[in-house]
């Protein structure tokens, strides 16, 4: 019985970040509902058009009613969400995001000893018959990780050298890999990423390699299709997967999406695609607005990379100031530079070119405050948001389906309890693809300053309060036994009971935990408190899944 | 619809043609005009319009829109061409084969090198931005302008100037593939076979190409030989569309380059450092091969421990077409102080010195019709000298690219970096880039070997 308590809370505690799927066992079960009602909220159903008071009916994945005076239908689960604002879920435009980093192979030693002249296609990095689908991992953290600051949908490509293969589109959510995918085959991914030791080490060799297979794969495609037509007296074209990937792009049908770092590997892309004629996508541009009639010209989806120079630290009080003149001088160059990366956003909208962000190298922690210092430059919250859904959407060719909050649309929602963008906003429900994950706002509290000298007493009947979204922990009962200075207790929730040995106090700050397995995993679940006369706070921390504040106080002694 | 978005299409397009060379006029007044080909003028005007020299006289009109600049008791010279540079290049080896004919140092120019600001300062408007010395044959080079100020790549490309590029003999390619990678070559007759094979491969390609060519009218079922770069770079070589820049030491290996060529064909071939080019001065000279030389600098490994300071006027005197360069971020700023060696080794007069980094160069780089000297016509490249440029107290004061002021001392700031690091403030003189790239990418870049 114990032990089957155990599990419970365990697997409680891994599904607390996803909140509302399976209850409490391993096996999977369906959900209770797939009908979803947020009410009494601001809706911003896309940039700048907003329904005050708004609803939203989410039905089997998609949204199936946005508007005024909605009423919850009997069977969907009614989603706290009073003066609340909704969004539609952000969209990705180009990161390996569910794509895990391969294994360390041998490549370390690659480069050294006899040279290659003629390495294969894979050696060199020319690997555009992979498909990124085949990659794709639904465990990888970094899809949670997007999800919880709004991202729903991604653009995603393999991993690899100059041309790592097809990329597509994926919801960041799903326990499938299946389900996970919109579109497949929606790009051919390419990037100035030469292979080591061989050929095409350079970007010269790269921009070379990469204008002799475009051309062959021309090549192929009219022998193939001349051959198919009448293969009688002519040569047989040899079957080319790596070129035949090409063909959609011949045909106007399939962008290449270029990954650039920096402004001159941007300018190498856009060469060739002038000199070439493919229809073009650009990822993780920086300085864009330094080549702002190069960029119009050539009609390229542009996404602006969400990545930006780390911030320079705030000088410290007491810190000496510089006084050198030439490290000044220095210092105001560096911050120039740096603003020239912030207001790239802003300026591309003033000079009236639309783009999506993209993520391949930006971190998920830095993505809400890269984009605050992009708004600080000059760039509008409708600007960002547009950014973030309706333009990629559009650059993606998937307007149809996401983008925005209306009827009909891929059930990709952020509910935020401030707009998105304001400072301190969190994030209440990400829904992917119809179903929701629930964040938890963490309540910061000061914690008191512990007291080494404080004499307190801990033992007693202590009642808590747990700031966890799960009810059978939010309300715990501790009771600590104190024998001659040694303490002992217990905690008993609504998931069972768990004896608790290790317990110190050290003026008036009490610690203790206890471990619990489940899942195949152990969790340490521990305790710091600090105890005021009958009252206690502090937090609960457990492991991975985060740490909760809590409350308390001593029933009184009968 | 379709017809509006297409002119809009091409509005944009054609803009951003032209807006990406920046022409300017100017007016220089009251100089010593070194013209180079028409001799020295004093109290002498240039007057740029739209970035091509219009007139050089007394007393001339300024043009209406034109800057005006003051050359009283300035020296009004050429912009400086420097036939060897490796500034501005993101790569300089594609080290991977011993024939890498089909790359460009054109795809990985970087405008944002504070070294093109460093050699306008030293009087310098275009440089030949070379493949480095790794393979026998190297890269595709790039002549460029120093256009500095611009974040754009392609605006550095002197637009026209004709295609060249980087051969490379002895030592270099021996090492690279040879003891390096095991494979070819060796030995210097093992160099000769890359030229050979690499040719009649492409003579091959010709061939084939023009069979499917002669065919494919009356053939149907014709299928064109696959698209291959490397050998259409050397099948361009073939066809006298490329000229040859041919890194060089001894004498034997210049005179089995002369041979191949002939074999082959070839007529467009300049001999780049060539220490030893004093030696078979009169053959380079009846063959037509240029020579681009350092002024007085040798010994730096074995195959150059032969060489002498007077190799450039020997050269000169024996009627070959020469050139001093630098190699190298720091000297590219000193070739006119390199040039006035050539005075003190060989007794060159004032304008055959100057020629070694004018006209002489732009002639080796396909441009003499369009740079190298000051005459009606040529493109409004100029630098301004506070004395003559060949003595030693001669101080640039401005370099002058298409009629536009991309060096001016009097503006001269502490750090002209464009792309300086957002993140960490660097003491920019500690990343000053003095050392030479030819072995660059290569593995061997510490060794300081050309």
């Amino acid at each position: 019985m114990m032990k089957y308590l155990f599990g419970c809370i365990c697997s409680l505690l891994l599904l607390l970040p996803s909140g509302l799927g399976a209850q409490g066992s391993d096996e999977k079960r369906p959900p209770v509902t797939r009908t979803f009602f947020l009410n009494n909220a601001y809706v911003v159903q896309s940039p700048g058009k907003v329904i005050d008071l708004g609803s939203v009916l989410i039905r089997d994945g998609l949204i199936q009613a946005v508007g005024k005076d909605l009423k919850a239908p009997a069977d969907a689960k009614v989603m706290k969400a009073d003066s609340m604002y909704i969004y539609a879920g952000f969209i990705d435009g180009l990161s390996n995001l569910g794509v895990p980093k391969p294994k360390e192979d041998d490549r370390s030693n690659r480069g050294r000893g006899q040279r290659e002249y003629n390495p294969s296609y894979e050696r060199a990095g020319i690997q555009t018959e992979r498909s990124v689908v085949d990659m794709l991992s639904p465990e990888d953290k970094a899809l949670s990780e997007m999800r919880a600051i709004g991202f729903t949908a991604a653009h995603v490509v393999p991993r690899g050298g100059m041309l790592p293969g097809q990329g597509a589109v994926i919801l960041l959510g799903g326990d499938d890999a299946g389900k996970m995918i919109v579109s497949e085959g929606s790009s051919l991914f390419a990037q100035f990423q030469g292979a080591s030791g061989v050929y095409p080490n350079t970007d010269m060799a790269i921009m070379s390699k990469f204008r002799e297979l475009y051309t062959q794969a021309r090549q192929h495609k009219t022998h193939s299709e001349s051959y198919a037509k009448n293969a009688r007296g002519m040569s047989r074209p040899a079957q080319n997967d790596v070129l035949a990937a090409f063909g959609e792009s011949i045909d106007g049908q399939r962008a290449i999406f270029f990954a650039v770092d920096g402004i001159k590997e941007m300018h190498r892309a856009l060469t060739l695609s002038k000199e070439l004629g493919f229809p073009l996508a650009l990822a993780e541009v920086t300085m864009g607005q330094k080549a702002i009639a190069p960029l119009k010209a050539s009609g390229a989806s542009i996404f602006l990379t969400l990545d930006l120079p780390k911030a320079k630290a705030e000088a410290k009080k007491g810190e000496k100031e510089e006084t050198d003149e030439e490290k000044m001088m220095l210092e105001k160059q560096r911050a120039a530079a740096q603003q020239l990366h912030e207001e790239q956003a802003a300026m591309l909208s003033k000079s009236g070119l639309a783009f999506g962000f993209s993520t391949l190298n930006a971190k998920a922690k830095d993505i809400r405050p890269n984009l605050e210092r992009m708004i600080k430059a000059g760039l509008t919250e409708d600007q960002a948001l547009a950014a973030l859904t309706t333009t990629p959407a559009q650059m993606l060719g998937l307007s149809d389906i996401m983008g925005t909050v209306e009827k009909g649309k891929i059930a990709n929602l952020v509910v935020t309890d401030q707009p998105y963008f304001a400072k301190g906003a969190n994030i209440r429900y990400v829904f992917v693809d119809g179903m929701p994950s629930e964040y938890e706002v963490k309540k910061k509290k000061k914690k008191k300053p512990g007291d080494p000298d404080a004499k307190v007493m801990a033992a007693g009947e202590w009642n808590l309060e747990i700031d966890v979204p799960m009810e059978q922990m939010a309300t715990p009962t501790l009771t600590i036994t104190d024998e001659d200075g040694s303490l002992s207790g217990k905690l008993v929730s609504g998931m069972g009971t768990n004896d608790i040995s290790n317990m110190s106090l050290e003026g008036d700050n009490l610690t203790f935990s206890y471990t619990t397995e489940g899942g195949g995993q152990t969790v340490t679940v521990s305790f710091d408190l600090t105890i005021d006369g009958d009252s206690l706070e502090g937090s609960m921390s457990a492991g991975s899944f985060g740490s909760f504040d809590v409350e308390g106080s001593r029933e009184p002694k009968k | 619809m379709y017809k509006h978005s297409l002119m809009l299409f091409l509005l944009l397009a054609v803009s951003a043609l032209s807006a990406q060379v920046e022409k300017g006029s100017i007016h220089i007044k009251n100089g010593t005009v070194l013209t180079v080909t028409n001799g020295i003028l004093e109290n002498a005007d240039v007057v740029i319009e739209d970035g091509i020299i219009t007139r050089i006289g007394k007393n001339l009109k300024t043009p209406s829109g034109a800057k005006t600049v003051d050359a009283t008791g300035q020296f009004v010279m050429p912009g400086i061409i420097d036939a060897h540079s490796h500034i501005a290049l993101d790569a300089v080896n594609e080290a991977t084969h011993p024939i890498t004919a089909e790359v460009r140092t054109g795809d990985v120019l970087d405008p944002l090198d504070v070294g093109i600001y460093r050699a306008l300062a030293g009087g310098v408007t275009a440089t030949h931005a070379m493949h480095g010395s790794a393979n026998a044959i190297g890269g595709q080079c790039e002549t460029i302008k120093l256009r500095y100020g611009t974040f754009n790549p392609n605006d550095l490309k002197m637009e026209g100037a004709p295609r060249t590029i980087k051969f490379a003999l002895g030592e270099n390619p021996m090492r690279v593939h040879g003891e390096g990678g095991g494979l070819m070559s060796r030995t210097r007759m093992g160099i000769e076979h890359v030229f050979r094979r690499g040719f009649s491969e492409a003579q091959q390609y010709l061939a084939a190409q023009e069979a499917y060519n002669k065919n494919k009218a009356s053939d149907p079922s014709a299928v064109p030989p696959m698209y291959d770069r490397r050998l259409e770079a050397l099948g361009d070589i073939l066809k006298g569309d490329i000229i040859i820049h041919c890194h060089s030491y001894r004498a034997d290996e210049i005179l089995m380059l002369m041979n191949v060529c002939k074999d082959f064909g070839i007529k467009r071939l300049v001999f780049q450092h060539v220490n030893e080019g004093f030696k078979v001065a009169p053959e380079l000279a009846e063959f037509g091969a240029g020579a681009s030389v350092f002024a007085d600098w040798w010994a730096y490994k074995f195959e150059v421990y032969y060489s002498t300071a007077y190799n450039a006027a020997i050269l000169t005197k024996n009627g070959v077409v020469t050139s001093i360069n630098s190699d190298s971020g720091d000297y590219i700023r000193h070739l006119f102080h390199q040039a006035g060696k050539t005075q003190r080794y060989g007794k060159l007069t004032d304008n055959e010195a100057l020629r070694l980094i004018t006209l002489n160069p732009a002639i080796q780089l396909g441009i003499d019709d369009r740079v190298g000297s000051l005459e009606k016509g040529k493109d409004g490249d100029v630098a301004i000298f506070n004395a003559h440029p060949l003595s030693v107290y001669a101080i640039p004061q401005m370099t002058i690219v298409d009629g536009i002021v991309r060096f001016d001392i009097k503006e001269d700031g502490n750090d002209q970096r464009l792309a300086p690091d957002p993140e960490k403030v660097d003491m920019m003189m500690l990343n000053y880039d003095e050392d030479h790239r030819c072995m660059e990418g290569t593995g061997e870049a510490l060794f300081h070997n050309h």
